[in-house]
C-alpha cells in the first residue's frame, strides 16, 4: 500500500522551485502502475522520494503501512528501505563484487543463512540468464548483465515493494518481456509494482493503470 | 557451460565480502610514511630527555673538596683528641663517610693530580709546590650534598674548600630543559600533522568510496554497520602502515641509540668510547619510548578508526 496526499519536493530546501508538487495518489498492494512522462518530468525523483532516499518537503507519504516523514526514526526507514526492491537506472552495483556477491547483499544485510543465500541467488542469476557468470566482477559486465544483475538485486529478498526505473534501457526485447512478465506475476502474488519507462510499447503490451507526470505534477492519477 | 562453484566468492570472514570494495593502499602508504616520522620524532625527544638529565643531574652531584697542607696533623687540636694521630686529608675523608650511602669519595692519587696538573706546571710530580688533596665526591642519584657540608669541614679542618659544579649544572640544565622544549615541539608538531595526514588520507580514501556507502544505505544498511565496516577496515590498514613504518624506523633508530650510548653515561669513571654490543641495546632503549613505540600503531589505528566513523556517519546523516 503507497498512499501519497500532496507531497511535494524540492532537492535543497530553500530551493523556489519544487521537482514535484502536490502529488497525490494511492496504490494498494500487490497493484501495478507505469510511471510515464517526458525526460524530467520527474519520475527519477518520485521513485527516490518512495525509496525513502529522500523525504517528501511537504504533504504525506505512506509507505507498507508506514509514515514516512522527517520524524520517523532512523531504524523504521531502515527497515523499510530493506523491504523494498529497486533497479536504479545506473544500476549502482559494488564494481569490486562479483555477480553473486552483488546479488546476496539484500540477504546479507539480513542476515539469511548462508546456504540459503547461496540457493536463492543462484536460482534468480539462472532466472535472469546469468547463471555462468557468477564470479565475473561486476565492473566486467555488460551493460545489459550489469541491469540484469540489478534486476536480480532488487528482486532476490522478495520485497514488498518493487521501483523500477527504465529496467528495459539496456534489455533485448525477448529479456524485456521476460521481466515484464515476472513483474506481471510478482504483482499478482501480493507485490506492490511502480516501473518507470519511456517505453510505449512495452506499455501497451501490458496493459496497467499509469502515473503520467509532467514538469513534476500528476496529470494522471492511474486510478 | 556449467555454472562456476559457488560460494567459491563468498569470503566467511568478511560478512559481506565487502572487503574488495573499501578504501586501501594509499591510506597504508601514508599512514606507515607518518609512524615512520613519527617514530624518528619520538626516539630524538627520548634521546635528548635522556642525555639531558644524565648530564645535569650528574653535574649536581659532583663536589670537588681541596684540603691544604692535606698530610699535615691538625694544628691546634687538643693532643687527647683522637683525631690527633690522623692528617687533614684523612679527617675530610672521615668526615665525608657520614655522607648518605652510596656516596663515592675519591682521593686522587699523587699520579693522578700530577696528571692533572701537567698542562699547567709541566713535570708537577718533580715539583716542590705544596699541592693541596683533591678529594672528588659523587653523590648517590637523587641525593644533594648539604649545603653547610663546606662550614662544617671548615670547622674541623680550617682551609678546606669545597668546590660545587652549581654554576655548570645550572647553564647544563637550562640546555637541557631547552633542547627538551625543542623536543616537545617537535613531537606535538609531527604528532598533528601524522593525525592530520591520517584523518586527510582516511577522507580521501573513503571520498571514492562514497557511492559504495549510498547503495549499501539504500540497500537497508544501517547507519552503526556501514561506519562500522569502513572503519574496521581504515583502522586495520591504519594498524598495517604503523606497524611497518614504526619497525622500519626501529633500524635508524637503534643505530642511533648505540652511537649516543657512550655519551649517556653518567660517571667520567663508567664513560667508556667504545659503543655498546648489539645484543646489550634493548636494556639500554628507555621503556616509556618502548612503550611509545609500542603505542604508535595503536594510536594511528584509532585515528583512522575514529575518523572514518566520525565520516561515514556524517555522510549517512545527511541521508533519510
Ligand atoms: N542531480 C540533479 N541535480 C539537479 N537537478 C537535477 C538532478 N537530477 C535531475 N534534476 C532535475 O530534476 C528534474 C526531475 O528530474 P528526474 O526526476 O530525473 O526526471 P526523469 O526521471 O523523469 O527524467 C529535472 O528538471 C532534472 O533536470
Ligand atoms: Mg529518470
Amino acid at each position: 500500500m503507497i498512499r501519497l496526499s500532496n507531497v511535494s519536493w524540492r532537492r535543497e530546501r530553500k530551493a523556489s522551485t519544487p521537482v514535484l508538487s502536490n502529488l497525490s495518489f494511492s496504490v494498494p498492494q500487490g497493484g501495478f502502475r507505469w510511471l510515464l512522462g517526458p525526460s524530467g518530468a520527474g519520475k527519477t525523483s518520485l521513485l527516490s522520494l518512495l525509496h525513502v532516499e529522500n523525504l517528501p518537503s511537504d504533504g504525506t507519504l505512506c509507505l507498507l503501512d508506514k509514515d514516512v516523514t522527517a520524524h520517523t526514526p532512523r531504524a523504521v526507514l531502515v527497515r523499510l528501505r530493506q523491504r523494498i526492491g529497486m533497479v536504479h537506472q545506473d544500476f549502482r552495483l559494488m564494481p569490486d563484487l562479483s555477480v553473486a556477491d552483488n546479488v546476496a547483499l539484500p540477504l546479507r544485510l539480513q542476515h539469511r543463512p548462508e546456504d540459503k543465500i547461496t540457493d536463492e541467488v543462484h536460482a534468480i542469476l539462472k532466472w535472469v540468464g546469468l547463471g555462468n557468470q557468477l564470479n565475473v566482477r561486476a565492473s566486467r559486465l555488460s551493460g545489459g548483465e550489469q541491469q540484469r544483475t540489478a534486476i536480480a538485486r532488487a528482486i532476490v529478498h522478495r520485497p514488498g515493494l518493487i521501483l523500477a526505473d527504465e529496467p528495459t534501457n539496456a534489455l533485448e526485447e525477448p529479456q524485456a518481456h521476460k521481466l515484464l512478465d515476472m513483474f506481471s506475476e510478482l504483482s499478482s502474488m501480493g507485490t506492490t509494482v511502480i516501473v518507470a519507462t519511456h517505453n510505449e510499447a512495452l506499455v501497451r503490451r501490458l496493459p496497467r493503470p499509469a502515473l503520467t507526470l509532467e514538469r513534476g505534477r500528476l496529470v494522471q492519477d492511474g486510478a | 557451460m556449467e555454472p562456476k562453484p559457488w560460494p567459491f566468492p563468498f569470503r566467511p570472514k568478511d560478512g559481506l565480502s565487502l572487503s574488495e570494495a573499501l578504501p586501501d593502499r594509499s591510506l597504508f602508504i601514508l599512514v606507515a610514511m607518518m609512524s615512520f616520522l613519527a617514530a624518528l620524532t619520538l626516539t630524538g625527544a627520548t634521546g635528548a630527555r635522556t642525555l639531558s638529565t644524565r648530564w645535569a643531574g650528574g653535574a649536581a652531584q659532583l663536589l670537588t673538596i681541596q684540603v691544604s697542607e692535606p698530610d699535615q696533623p691538625l694544628s691546634g687540636a687538643s693532643k687527647s683528641d683522637k683525631t690527633a694521630s690522623q692528617s687533614r686529608a684523612e679527617i675530610v675523608q672521615a668526615d665525608l663517610a657520614t655522607l648518605p650511602a652510596g656516596t663515592q669519595v675519591h682521593r686522587l692519587t699523587q699520579e693522578e693530580l700530577a696528571r692533572l696538573l701537567t698542562p699547567w706546571l709541566g713535570d708537577a710530580g718533580k715539583t716542590a709546590l705544596p699541592l693541596p688533596a683533591v678529594i672528588e665526591v659523587r653523590l648517590a642519584e637523587g641525593h644533594e650534598a648539604p649545603a653547610d657540608l663546606e662550614q662544617t669541614l671548615n670547622a674541623h679542618v680550617p682551609g678546606t674548600v669545597v668546590e660545587h659544579n652549581a654554576e655548570w649544572s645550572s647553564r647544563l640544565r637550562a640546555l637541557a630543559e631547552s633542547l627538551m622544549a625543542c623536543a616537545a615541539l617537535a613531537l606535538v608538531t609531527v604528532g598533528g600533522i601524522a593525525t592530520m595526514i591520517t584523518a586527510l588520507a582516511t577522507r580521501a580514501g573513503l571520498s571514492t568510496r562514497r557511492d559504495i556507502i549510498e547503495i549499501l544505505h539504500g540497500l537497508g544498511a544501517t547507519d552503526s554497520y556501514i561506519a562500522g565496516r569502513f572503519a574496521s577496515r581504515t583502522g586495520g590498514l591504519a594498524l598495517g602502515g604503523g606497524l611497518l613504518g614504526t619497525l622500519l624506523a626501529m633500524a635508524p633508530l637503534l643505530l642511533l641509540f648505540r652511537m649516543a650510548a657512550p655519551f649517556a653515561a653518567s660517571t667520567l669513571q663508567a664513560a667508556t668510547p667504545a659503543m655498546p654490543d648489539w645484543r646489550t641495546l634493548p636494556d639500554l632503549l628507555p621503556g616509556d619510548m618502548l612503550a611509545g613505540l609500542a603505542a604508535l600503531p595503536c594510536v594511528a589505528a584509532f585515528i583512522g578508526w575514529t575518523t572514518t566513523q566520525i565520516m561515514v556517519r556524517i555522510w549517512l546523516r545527511r541521508m533519510p
